[in-house]
């Protein structure tokens, strides 16, 4: 059997910004333009010494997802597990390595991306589909269905800036839940809703899951991880702690210990 | 999820991964193939930016039309009437409607392009698509408000009874000129926009130095002939002499409009290669 996501030593290198530096973001030519004259001389002082005020947020991470899999990551926050959701989503670059992708793929990084306060439900299930690569037809296929699992149809055409919290959270996830690609890269939107929502959002990930679809799943909520999960990987500062069966990584995590796992 | 398709099992993985993910190399290609296959979210934006505008504000579309004919108002009286600007025997509330409709359209343009992608940052940090489609679609929905803001223009045209001339058929072809280069600047701003908010503030200014150096308020008949190369320096001149004389039965003048033509196009393609060199380091910057 051929993976369908193969991952080898991505890494992923950022900025920060020292503590003998004022914190400059770049925003403004002005600060650019100062910025260009001093970092020569910076760079001088310190004798050519690059990396000081970078760090690598994913460092040589390698993996192989099978078809059909949930993958669990797993980690303590700043471990890597969003900046290597987003590496695979193609929103950041990586800055060297390599990710092959033998699938189509959608990226849910939160609920309601692209929703419009002013637009009606209705309008907002086209928008947010549209912008997570639906096509129009999908949409309008789906569109009962998206409506009835979210349970708003009394307020289809209402704006949505006059839904209730929850009543957004449902609309959006139920948008995500008929998202049909091959492959699905989800972080941390199993948490919306009350309670009973959120155990209908863990049903139809299982259904998901029943119908072979492979999904890379990042959560701080651990106990869904054995669950969903036949394995996970643990990432700690950036590298791959563990990768394997869902429960020894989960072990590997909380024996780790650099990170507040109680939050499960 | 009823339509899955079964196609998930290994044999039946193709061979070639869908998607690579690695370094981009220092040249990038346009990668028009990939845009083409994301029209729909074009649209969809398109549509949504229309849609929202419409529905913030209480005179909806009637802003489209309301604009240029105040101003034209204004000008008519303070430039026309007070200062009695030559328009070439044209009259004033025509002359003045049409440089202030085509000025609106490409100046509204090219500033929603040049803040599209700030104002969109929540997109750009959780989903990936061509982030091309983004300016694209800030300057393509002014379009529909041109067109709104155009009745008006046909009306006054019949009015002061204009002839209809085969010139007309020049129309099309303008828009999709001017569009062409709010789009060309539209990009490029965008892209510069993330990474130096200055653009936002020193754009609404130049625009407005832009539009005095323009034939929008006078024609570029009244600039001694020794200056008037200079006056064509600007890509605007060639295209609203070009809209005033289509609509007018005037001669058209070919070279500048050949020039603003060719700017366009060395700027559009210009600003594309730019916008795609930079635009793997916006997730990061926004």
């Amino acid at each position: 059997m051929r993976p369908i996501i193969k991952v080898e030593n991505l890494s992923k290198q950022f900025r920060i910004q020292p503590a003998n530096r004022p914190a400059v973001r770049y925003d403004t030519l002005r600060e650019s333009l100062v910025e260009a004259v001093r970092s020569p001389l910076r760079r001088a002082r310190t004798k050519g010494k690059p990396g000081d005020d970078r760090i690598w947020a994913l460092k040589d991470v390698s993996f192989e997802v099978m078809p059909g899999e949930v993958m669990g990551v797993i980690g303590a926050n700043g471990a890597g597990k969003s900046t290597l959701l987003s590496v695979l989503s193609r929103i950041i670059e990586p800055t060297a390595g390599r990710a092959e992708l033998f699938g189509r793929v959608a990226c849910l990084l939160e609920v309601g991306t692209g929703f419009h306060p002013d637009l009606s439900g209705r309008e907002n299930i086209y928008l947010n589909g549209a912008v997570l690569g639906m096509k129009r037809r999908e949409i309008e296929e789906h569109f009962d269905e998206i409506v009835a699992f979210a349970e708003v149809e009394k307020f289809i055409d209402t704006a949505v800036k006059r839904y209730s919290s929850g009543m957004y959270v449902r609309l959006a996830f139920a948008v995500a839940a008929h998202l049909n690609p091959e492959i699905l890269l989800v972080d941390e939107v199993l948490a919306v809703g009350d309670a009973s929502f959120q155990r209908k959002c863990l049903g139809k990930m299982d259904e998901v899951t029943q119908n072979g679809r492979t999904i890379l799943l990042v959560t701080h909520n651990l106990s869904v991880i054995p669950k969903l999960c036949e394995r996970a990987i643990f990432l700690r500062q950036g590298q791959v702690g563990f990768c394997g069966p869902a429960q020894e990584a989960l072990d590997c995590y909380i024996t780790a210990g650099d990170g507040s796992p109680a939050d499960g | 999820m009823v339509s899955v398709r079964s196609s998930h099992r290994s044999e039946e993985l193709p061979d070639k991964p869908v998607v690579v993910i690695e370094r981009a190399k220092f040249w990038v290609g346009l990668n028009l193939r990939e845009l083409w296959s994301y029209r729909e979210l074009l649209y969809f934006l398109i549509w949504r930016d229309v849609k929202v505008r419409y529905k913030q504000t209480l005179l909806g579309a009637s802003w489209a039309v309301i604009q240029p004919l105040v101003t034209m108002i204004v000008f008519t009286y303070f430039f026309g009437k007070l200062a009695r600007v030559p328009t070439d025997g044209v009259p004033y509330p025509v002359f003045f409607y049409t440089g202030l409709l085509v000025w609106t359209y490409f100046s509204n343009a090219l500033i929603n392009g040049a803040n599209s992608l700030v104002g969109n940052a929540n997109l750009i940090t959780k989903v990936y698509f061509p982030r091309l489609i983004i300016p694209s679609a800030a300057v393509l929905s002014g379009l529909l408000d041109f067109a709104i803001a155009s009745l008006l223009l046909a009306g006054l045209l019949i009015y002061y009874g204009f002839p209809v001339t085969v010139q007309y058929l020049m129309f099309l072809p303008l828009v999709a000129l001017a569009t062409a280069l709010a789009l060309g600047f539209g990009i490029w701003l965008s892209a510069l926009n993330v990474r130096y908010r200055d653009v936002r503030y020193a754009l609404s200014f130049l625009v407005q130095i832009w539009m005095f150096v323009s034939p929008i308020i006078y024609p570029s008949s009244v600039v001694p002939e020794e200056w008037r190369w200079l006056m064509v320096l600007n890509p605007m001149t060639g295209i609203v002499e070009g809209f005033r004389a289509s609509l007018f039965s005037k001669p058209i003048q070919w070279p500048a409009l050949g020039y603003s033509a060719m700017f366009t196009v060395v700027l559009l393609l210009y600003s594309a290669y730019a916008f795609r060199r930079m635009e793997k380091h916006f997730a990061e910057l926004i």
